[in-house]
């Protein structure tokens, strides 16, 4: 195999390493983001009940 | 948790360097990620820039520096879901059923890597895409296996029957592991394609070439760590989030 072909085959490889890695990293992120927002949500309504 | 302690700053649980002192530190999300990151980065420019190239396998041989540490990585994933699977069964402690799940999920993610880095590397030195020889089939039937391990927990509601049959699916699903380890081993040669690179007499490489591919084991290790304890506290956070809105609720 020619090395322009190698080359090929190693980008797509750790090209696909990389992709996967972020795509992981970022749901991993907004699922954080998600329950952030909901301890938020819910600071606010114990902080509503407590003055109600 | 009363429902005034839940709006006290750090109630649902301390920040991940909160109070930690000494080794405990050294274990921390943070601190794993970066770690991770210059191993691998370090382990790549070794890769590249200074290990000689293989002269049977030619430049794809450079997959197997990143390839090699994901399987292994992939199958300490279904190692740690073992144990978490014996744990659980011995003490019914919930903390055991979410490090289960949590490892199961990031042994398939690196699972799917595995497969579609050694596919590639695949038509690369042997002209196909995909083989029935020992290693991938054994290994194809393991990621079958843990995908059914998600579908199991989706299938059972009851929380803690939920957590009982995924711990003993997990237990017994591990029997196939070692068999994907031992397959290139214990299996003649003539019947399989992947080769025993190391054993125990020698590494099959030169010193620069055993110290790029040690790295990047080493970065792999701490990157699967990293993600794992960062997913768990994102899961022990969803059941505390879940359990103040019931106390809520009620």
């Amino acid at each position: 195999m020619s090395l322009e072909e190698g080359v090929k085959y190693v980008a797509a490889a750790y090209g696909i390493i990389l992709a996967v890695l972020v795509a992981y990293s970022v749901w991993s992120a907004r699922r954080v983001s998600a329950l952030e927002r909901e301890a938020r949500l819910l600071s606010t309504e114990v902080e509503r009940r407590a003055k109600a | 948790m009363s429902a005034e302690s839940v709006n006290q700053p750090g109630a649902l649980g301390p920040a991940p360097s909160d109070g930690k002192t000494g080794w405990r530190r050294l274990v921390d999300v943070p601190v794993l990620f970066a770690a991770a990151g210059l191993c691998l980065v370090a382990g790549l420019l070794l890769a590249f820039w200074v290990a000689p190239q293989d002269i049977s396998l030619g430049f794809s041989q450079k997959i197997f520096y990143y390839h090699a540490p994901i399987a292994e990585v992939s199958l300490l994933g279904f190692l740690v879901a073992f144990i978490a699977g014996v744990q659980y069964l011995r003490t019914k402690d919930a903390r055991w059923d979410r490090l289960g799940m949590c490892s199961v999920r990031l042994g398939l993610v690196f699972a799917l890597l595995v497969m579609a880095t050694g596919m590639i590397w695949g038509k690369a030195s042997w002209g196909v895409w995909w083989d029935w020889e020992p290693r991938l089939t054994t290994y194809l039937i393991a990621c079958l296996l843990y995908c059914g391990y998600f579908v199991l927990r989706a299938t059972v509601e009851e929380e803690e029957r939920r957590a009982t049959f995924a711990a003993l699916f997990a237990v017994i699903a591990f029997i196939d592991v070692p068999i994907t380890f031992f397959a290139t081993r214990v299996l003649p040669q003539q019947s399989q394609l992947h080769p025993v690179v190391i054993t125990a007499e020698d590494t099959g490489m030169t010193g620069t070439m055993f110290a790029a591919f040690f790295i990047s084991m080493a970065g792999m290790t701490l990157l699967f760590f990293a993600l794992l304890r960062n997913d768990l506290r994102v899961e022990r956070l969803k059941e505390e989030l879940a359990y103040i809105k019931n106390k809520l609720g009620s």
